[in-house]
């Protein structure tokens, strides 16, 4: 059955979840986002409808994980996978949320966020069914590396929700791969918690293949004293599109945040982010990285909101892209809204080709054109892959984003 | 924390502007319709084209709803409830300024805008409007030796119908925008301005715009052209009286530039801008666009935004010549419960075009500043390039400061720079300035002009002096 016509026929009500009820509802009366609204006004209409015709696939089929496990130490989790997670060991323990507590947790956050209308988490929350929800509460130190893994099988619509708890004092680093296969769609929504002094070194990678969607929301509440750092990477989607609400719930916390998106052929990327700071102290330092080339369209929007109660925030965004082609385009629009008055906040963007001087400067020393453009373009790329966790010594980014597409 | 008493303790400057012209007006009924435009037309005895385009600006606007997109919060505005033509009751044709009643150049004295002749010193040649009607043009013998037409519009529109009718709305369409189709459909007069080919104009040109009433709105409409290898510059200046009602603005300037021609518009915009508690003020919503049609022409936006209740306002430039260039310099100050939603477009559409934007908010006390803006590299626009600046200031933890920037390239060899800032007066500075002797408030002050310098640079000599003593005028007190 199509998306469209479960949402509109709603057959199955009676095994549905509360949040699931609530979702289906909203979408019934408008199954799409409204084109008009700023957040969607630049998405590509058909493309967006693309996650309705599909089917909802709520078995999960097996699918081979692209690099193998190089390490033992390395906890390897992949949503969806049937299975119970009890990990207790001397120093640290990772254990499964209940449901009861996801669900009080997810609808906390959602309400907290303001997201109760919010197309994306609606989709998601209203298709992805108990199987395909983790949630994991991590306590502890020396904690060993995580790798979480989503996947959308070929023509199906994968929904999957992720639900991490860190409890205080916790250090952890964490990957989050999002793969999807040809004409498939993936909906992955992340729900994170920092309580006080946690610190984590957070990793997307998105990676699609041939007319594959990814519609990827991610929620972090960040608490006192607790450090967050996001290194991104999202490419070769048809359509994808990366929403960040970060906000920082009493201040005095750091977050980091290093994205890259690159589209080609006729893909559309964007990403959306919105960080609060909603207490003293706060520090942001963000660079968004897009290239766009052939017939491709990059999209960037960017907002940080300083109340008055955020005195002493200092906040700064930046965002660098790259136009490649005649025909790509790339739209930016980094957004600054304070009311605080003693902060240090900046934002910049540039649009760009590659540097003719420098491409002449390394074509006079016997480099060729098309190695003058791949070195430029592997330092545009590597302050961003060299930030995400793990992924580094395993799986080289950089040499896949330089020679795949 | 700069000491907070200190914000609180505000003393006011009263707004010096505020004073009402007794005078007889010939005012018409309230409300808008049909008949109202007709009449408004009859009134100034227009051609039919022109009615025309009123008409057919008015459908357009009944169809169009109030953009809300806007950083804006003001209560509806109530468009039956408004009076579309005032104008002070004067002798039909008046053939020099002796014959302008007293009583209003007795007005324009006070606001210090020189219309008798005696003051021609100061070499600028004036276009006062007051309410709904221009009442003088001064210096127009002078100009009009070299060719060029400085006169009311409705006047153009009498004495030069073609010009009008081939540039009138080319450049703002009446249906580009609400306000724009509200303007298009009442306006009730306004300046023109036409350079000749090759003529650079022997003075500045001004207009000025008065609002007396408070029930009437004005909805006044500028149009510039510039030939081939002309130039000209500038200035207008407004004020209103002190009413605790709104009264609504809404003006459309159209700028059109030739070959080589260059346009630089200078305004400084001091409307009543309410009390401290918000009452009264001016809603100004413009629409001002200029179109660099011609290769190499170049126009310039200066502003100096202090007043208005509500600033709604976002001059532009049209880059299709090839090498044409755009700039906007701005300073927004708002102060008490004043909001400000103001910024620029620049849409390069020729080759090697350029453009580059300065924009400077300082928001004090409850209000609300934002800078809204576009850059957009079209597929055409090679080799072209912008750079933008933003940068606000903040005084006092109550006000905000919110910057837009939309970016938008499909141009891969064309080059666009932002860069947006924001701040506050730092404690250290105004110690330093302090222990030097200088008092505070006019250590504020000089900070506060240091931070602007880059726009007043831009304004022609004597806007740029009365700009840095209005925005010192403005925040006296505001400062903590």
């Amino acid at each position: 059955m199509k998306i469209i016509e479960k949402i509109k026929t709603n057959k199955s009500t009676d095994n549905l979840t509360e949040i699931q009820k609530i979702c289906l509802h909203k979408l019934q009366s408008s199954p799409l986002p409204n084109p008009k609204s700023e957040l969607w006004r630049l998405s590509n209409k058909s493309k967006l409808s693309n996650f309705l015709d599909y089917s909802v696939n709520e078995n999960n089929s097996k699918f081979d994980i692209p690099y193998p496990k190089n390490s033992q130490s390395t906890v390897r989790l992949i949503i969806g996978e049937n299975f119970q997670i009890k990990l207790i060991e001397k120093n640290y323990s990772i254990q499964q949320l209940s449901e009861n507590e996801l669900q009080k947790y997810i609808k906390e956050q959602i309400s907290f966020f303001n997201q109760n209308e919010n197309w994306s988490y609606l989709l998601n929350l209203s298709l992805s069914c108990k199987n395909n929800i983790l949630g994991l509460k991590i306590n502890g130190s020396k904690i060993p590396p995580i790798e979480i893994f989503s996947h959308a099988s070929s023509n199906s619509l994968n929904a999957k929700t992720l639900v991490i708890f860190l409890e205080k004092n916790c250090n952890v680093e964490l990957l989050q791969v999002n793969l999807g296969q040809e004409n498939s769609s993936l909906s992955q929504s992340t729900f994170f918690c920092l309580k006080e002094n946690s610190s984590v070194n957070h990793g997307v990678v998105s990676y699609g293949e041939n007319r594959s969607n990814l519609l990827n929301s991610l929620n972090v509440i960040q608490q006192k004293n607790s450090s967050y750092n996001l290194g991104s990477l999202h490419f070769k989607f048809n359509y994808a599109r990366f929403e960040i609400s970060i906000k920082q719930s009493a201040g005095n916390a750091k977050t980091n945040i290093k994205g890259m998106q690159i589209t080609k052929k006729d893909e559309q990327i964007s990403t959306y982010t919105k960080i609060e700071f909603n207490g003293p102290n706060g520090f942001l330092d963000q660079i968004n990285k897009s290239l766009a080339d052939d017939k491709s369209h990059a999209i960037f929007e960017g907002s940080i909101i300083v109340p008055k109660i955020a005195q002493r925030t200092d906040a700064s965004q930046l965002s660098r892209n790259l136009l490649l082609s005649n025909l790509a385009q790339i739209d930016t629009k980094p957004q600054l809204e304070i009311i605080a008055d003693d902060v240090k906040c900046k934002h910049g963007a540039t649009i760009s080709q590659l540097n003719e001087e420098e491409l002449f400067y390394m074509r006079t020393r016997g480099i060729t054109l098309t190695e003058a453009s791949k070195l430029q373009l592997s330092s545009f790329f590597e302050e961003i892959t060299s930030f995400i966790p793990i992924s580094k010594d395993k799986w080289d980014l950089l040499d896949k984003l330089l020679n795949e597409n | 924390m700069v000491n907070e008493n200190l914000v609180k303790d505000v003393v006011k400057e009263p707004y010096k502007y505020g004073f009402v012209t007794d005078i007889e007006t010939e005012k018409i009924e309230k409300g808008l319709n049909e008949d109202i435009i007709k009449l408004i037309s009859q009134k100034k005895e227009e051609p039919k084209f022109l009615l025309d385009f009123r008409l057919k600006a008015f459908k357009k606007w009944q169809k169009m709803k109030e953009p809300d997109w806007a950083a804006l919060g003001y209560k509806k505005i109530d468009y039956q409830d408004i009076i579309y033509y005032s104008a002070p009751k004067q002798k039909e044709k008046i053939s020099s300024l002796d014959e302008v009643d007293p009583k209003l150049l007795e007005t324009f004295d006070k606001l210090g805008i020189p219309l008798t002749e005696q003051k021609k010193l100061t070499n600028v040649a004036v276009d006062a409007v007051f309410d709904s009607v221009s009442i003088a043009t001064t210096f127009r013998e002078e100009l009009a030796k070299h060719g060029v037409i400085f006169c009311s519009i409705s006047e153009a529109v009498k004495n030069h119908a073609d010009l009008i009718e081939k540039y009138l709305g080319t450049v703002v369409p009446a249906s580009d925008n609400y306000f724009a189709a509200l303007n298009s459909a009442v306006f009730s007069d306004g300046s023109f301005v036409y350079i000749p080919k090759g003529v650079t104009c022997p003075m500045d040109l001004s207009s000025y715009f008065r609002i007396n009433s408070g029930d009437s709105g004005q909805f006044e409409r500028t149009l510039i052209i510039a030939e081939e290898s002309s130039s000209v510059s500038y200035l207008e200046g407004c004020t209103a009286p002190m009413f605790d009602t709104n009264t609504l603005h809404a003006a459309v300037v159209e700028l059109i530039a030739l070959d080589d021609a260059s346009i630089k518009y200078s305004t400084v915009q001091n409307w009543y801008a309410g009390d401290e508690k918000g009452i009264g003020g001016i809603f100004n919503f413009v629409t001002k666009r200029g179109k660099c049609l011609g290769k190499r022409s170049k126009i310039s936006w200066s502003q100096v935004e202090t007043g208005s209740a509500i600033t709604w306002k976002y001059p532009s430039c049209l880059l299709l010549g090839e090498e044409s260039v755009g700039e906007f310099y701005s300073v927004a100050l708002t102060n008490n419960l004043q909001q400000a939603d103001t910024g620029t477009k620049m849409i390069h559409i020729g080759p090697k075009t350029k453009s580059t934007i300065v924009s400077k908010g300082i928001s004090a006390g409850n209000s609300k500043n934002s800078y809204r803006g576009l850059v957009k590299m079209g597929t055409k626009a090679t080799g072209s390039r912008n750079y933008s600046q933003c940068d606000s200031m903040l005084i006092g933890d109550q006000a905000s400061a919110n910057t837009f920037p939309y970016i938008k390239s499909q141009q891969p060899n064309s080059e666009i720079e932002h860069e947006a800032s924001t701040c506050r007066i730092s404690e250290d500075q105004l110690f330093y300035l302090q222990s030097r002797g200088i008092e505070f408030e006019e250590a504020v002050s000089m900070m506060v002009s240091g931070f602007c310098r880059d726009v007043f640079n831009q304004l022609p000599m004597e806007f740029a002096a009365e700009a840095d003593k209005l925005l010192a005028l403005k925040l006296e007190g505001s400062v903590g």
